[in-house]
This record gives C-alpha cells, sequence and structure tokens, in this order.
C-alpha cells in the first residue's frame, strides 16, 4: 500500500529553514517549483526547533494527496482526475506521489481504506456500552450517517465513485460491505424465523438510501435519515415480538 | 443461434439488421459472461453473432454502446415481466409478491442476462453503475403504487420502497456474484416478506405470503 517516504531528508533540512509555528505547512512554494525552490528560500532559523520525524511528513504528505484525490474525484469524477491535477491539489511534488504510491489507483485504494476504516471504528464503538440492541444499532446508524454528514467528500468518494472507478475498486466496496453486514449480524438479534439474509438486505437498503442522499447533494443532511434508517431496519423485528 | 446462410436468402434488409442487433446483444452478455468486459471484444462480439466486424459497426459505435443497448434491453425485458405479473393481479400485496416472483424467475431463466444486470455489468466501468441505480430506482413505483398508508402499526418509513428495492438488488446482486443465481427463487418467500414488512408488518406479511 503506501512506501515510507524517500528522499524525505531534504524535506526535513529545509523544514528547519521554514520554522512555521504551530501545523507545519511546510510547502511555501505551491506551483513555484519544487525542491530546488524550496531550498533556496531564506527563512529565519529558530534554534530550537526539532525537526519533525520522517514519519510524521511522510504521513502527512500521504494524507494530503489522499485528500486532494478525494476532492478531485468529487469535482469532476476519478477518470477525469490526472496525477497532475493531484499533485497540484495536493501541494506535492509529482516524485513525491509515486514514492507513496504507484499511481492514481493505488492513492484511491488508500484514501478508500482510511474513510473505510475510520467510519468502522466509530460505528463499532457507538453503543458499545448499550446494552440495548436496538439502542446499539441506532447508535451505530448515527455514527454511520454522522459520518456522512460530516465528511461528505471522503463518503461521495467510498460510496459513489468507489462504484465506478475501477474494477478493484468496485471489489473493494463490495469487500467492505460484506464487512458492515458481517457487523450488522453480530448486533441484531438472532431467531431461527428470521432468514439469514436480513442483515444483507437490510445493510443494503441503508446503503441505498445513504448512496441517494449523496447523489443529490444533500450528505450534509445524512443525520436527517436517521429515524426512517432505524425504523427500517427495525421493522422486520417488530411484530415478530423480538422489538419494542 | 446459427448465423443465416451466407448470399441471398430474399429477406428484407430490414429483417436482417434488425435480426443482427438481436443477435448482437444476445452476443455481448454471452460474452461478458464468459469474459469479463475487459476481455470481450468487437471481434468476439461479432463472430458470436455470425455478423462481420462492418456489420457490428453498422449497428452500434463501438464496444460500449453494444453494452448499453445491451443493458437498456435486459433492464426493459425484465420489467415487461415484472408489469405483466404486476397487473394480473388486484390486491397490492400480491401484485408485489407477483412481480417480485417474476424478477426472480426471469434472472434465474437467463443467467448471462442476471450477469449482465448484477454483476458484470457493474464493472464495465464509469457510468455504468448510475445506469444500474436508475434501473432499479425504477421499479421503485411498482412498490409504491397503491401501496397501504399504514396499518395500525404506523405509516412505513419514508424512502422504505427505495430502501425495499435497493436492499433486493444490492442482495440479488451479491448472491449472483456468489455463483448463486440458479437458486435466485428460494429467496422470494424472505425478499416478499422483506418487501411487504415496512407496509403491513411482519404477521400480515407473512399471512399473504404463505396464502399465495
Amino acid at each position: 500500500m503506501c512506501r515510507p517516504s524517500k528522499g524525505t531528508r531534504k524535506v526535513a533540512d529545509v523544514h528547519g529553514k521554514f520554522g512555521a509555528p504551530g501545523y507545519p505547512c511546510f510547502m511555501p512554494s505551491r506551483g513555484k517549483g519544487g525542491t530546488q525552490a524550496r531550498q533556496t528560500q531564506k527563512r529565519p532559523t529558530p534554534s530550537i526547533r526539532p525537526a519533525l520525524p520522517r514519519e510524521f511528513i511522510a504521513l502527512h504528505k500521504q494524507r494530503r494527496i489522499m485528500d486532494a484525490l478525494a476532492e478531485l474525484t468529487a469535482e469532476q469524477g476519478y477518470e477525469a482526475t490526472k496525477i497532475s491535477d493531484i499533485v497540484k491539489r495536493a501541494g506535492v511534488a509529482r516524485k513525491t506521489l509515486y514514492d507513496n504510491f504507484d499511481g492514481k489507483e493505488e492513492v484511491f485504494l488508500a484514501a478508500f481504506d482510511a474513510g473505510r476504516d475510520e467510519v468502522l471504528r466509530r460505528v463499532e464503538e457507538a453503543g458499545v456500552d448499550d446494552e440495548d440492541w436496538q439502542d446499539r444499532v441506532e447508535a451505530g446508524l448515527a455514527a454511520f450517517l454522522g459520518f456522512v454528514a460530516e465528511q461528505p467528500t471522503v463518503a461521495r468518494m467510498c460510496m459513489i465513485e468507489a462504484l465506478s472507478a475501477t474494477p478493484e475498486t468496485t471489489k473493494r466496496y463490495e469487500d467492505s460491505l460484506e464487512t458492515f453486514v458481517e457487523l450488522t449480524k453480530q448486533t441484531l438479534p438472532k431467531d431461527e424465523r428470521l432468514p439469514d439474509t436480513i442483515a444483507e438486505t437490510l445493510v443494503g437498503g441503508v446503503a441505498w438510501i445513504v448512496y441517494q442522499q449523496i447523489r443529490r447533494g444533500e450528505a450534509e443532511r445524512a443525520e436527517d435519515l436517521l429515524p426512517e434508517l432505524t425504523e427500517f431496519m427495525m421493522a422486520p423485528y417488530l411484530g415478530a415480538g423480538l422489538a419494542e | 443461434m446459427k448465423p443465416l446462410p451466407r448470399g441471398r436468402h430474399g429477406l428484407s434488409r430490414e429483417f436482417i439488421a434488425e435480426h443482427q442487433r438481436e443477435r448482437l446483444l444476445a452476443a455481448i452478455a454471452a460474452s461478458l459472461d464468459e469474459h469479463g468486459y475487459d476481455g470481450t471484444t468487437v471481434s468476439a462480439i461479432a463472430g458470436r453473432a455470425g455478423v462481420s466486424k462492418s456489420d457490428f459497426y453498422r449497428h452500434f459505435g463501438s464496444k460500449d454502446e453494444c453494452f448499453f443497448a445491451a443493458y437498456d434491453e435486459a433492464v426493459e425485458r425484465l420489467r415487461a415481466d415484472v408489469v405483466s405479473a404486476c397487473a394480473g393481479e388486484g390486491k397490492w400485496a400480491l401484485g408485489v409478491c407477483a412481480g417480485l416472483a417474476a424478477a426472480l424467475a426471469g434472472l434465474t431463466a437467463e443467467p448471462g442476462r442476471a450477469n449482465l444486470l448484477l454483476v458484470e455489468g457493474l464493472r464495465a466501468g464509469p457510468g455504468v453503475y448510475g445506469r444500474f441505480q436508475v434501473a432499479v430506482e425504477s421499479f421503485v413505483p411498482y412498490l409504491r403504487d397503491r401501496a397501504p398508508e399504514g396499518t395500525s402499526a404506523g405509516r412505513p418509513p419514508e424512502a422504505a420502497d427505495e430502501a425495499v428495492v435497493g436492499g433486493i438488488a444490492s442482495l440479488l446482486g451479491r448472491r449472483v456474484l456468489a455463483g448463486e443465481t440458479a437458486r435466485l427463487n428460494r429467496f422470494f418467500p424472505e425478499l416478499a416478506e422483506f418487501a411487504l414488512t415496512p407496509y403491513l408488518g411482519v404477521a400480515e406479511a407473512r399471512r399473504i405470503i404463505s396464502s399465495r
């Protein structure tokens, strides 16, 4: 997946020259050319500034590349997005992208995995203290919708663009859906009167609705869907005497 | 399908052309089933249909165009089966059951079509998922029309119809992908229950399904 960034020595040296306080924006020469320009910039050098660890800088750049791809994909689609667009938006050198990723698809997959892992973490943690399974289901849904509302660009990338970018991204989506189905299965009460496929159809239905919401440009209001989606997920259990 | 004999056969140009188009649509579906989208070529499609490459291009500008035509035609044929099944039923719930049963039967009867619509089709590249999504959405009205407003349990959740159709499509796609196309019919009872429950409640849904 992501390889540790090679050639960070130059950046670590350069960082000391910039000495910007706070979270480093250590690429001030965006658009003005690569390493050469950075090295010739003259900035005051604070004497007591430790260089940021290499890994931190590398991860930060990877993050920016992934964020840039997410934004560009949302704006113009995966196909139309070129490497040159990504590096320009991320403010990194082309070489930096290729030091960290094999290409556009790998950036996408890395960004997808990062988004999916974050959602999964939030959904798993949600309602972990709730004893009642219905509360856990609702909390999980709330966590999911909350993520979509909070990070609409990533949500769009994961739930819409992934399905049309490449066969590998489609597969990644399907595998991720499977993960959520398994998680849901563990949370829903088991009853032999209910079909084995109940978790699949419920998760599929929820995913469909959220997909529509994002597609309509209403991702920021995804949390409005909580009551109806909760009701939808409970429906098979009400009347079967498993929920109230 | 055997190719038409070469040479003069006294058939009108239009007849041959129409025939060719149908054969090409069938050929691409079969080709996709065997080779996947990337592995399917215009030559292969044309060969399978028993037409020349130049004849292919008389009908379609490209593989993609042929693919989209096959996709749309497959959707329409499935739709025709569903609509005629629904129309035959007076009560909404029975119409939903009949339509669902017809859809499952239609997919099972033509595994190549199931693959085209639900699996291979989705991998064919940008733009296809949008088509799939529009196609699935187009079945929502059959569920929504004449649906009951609610039961003693209350109104069905808003967007229940979309969630039901989307959930069923999602499940069918996964099952076809898993190679279970021949046995899709066995999902009928649970999918029918899944479809009717938000509107009628579980007990009534089960009663109706078992009374069919």
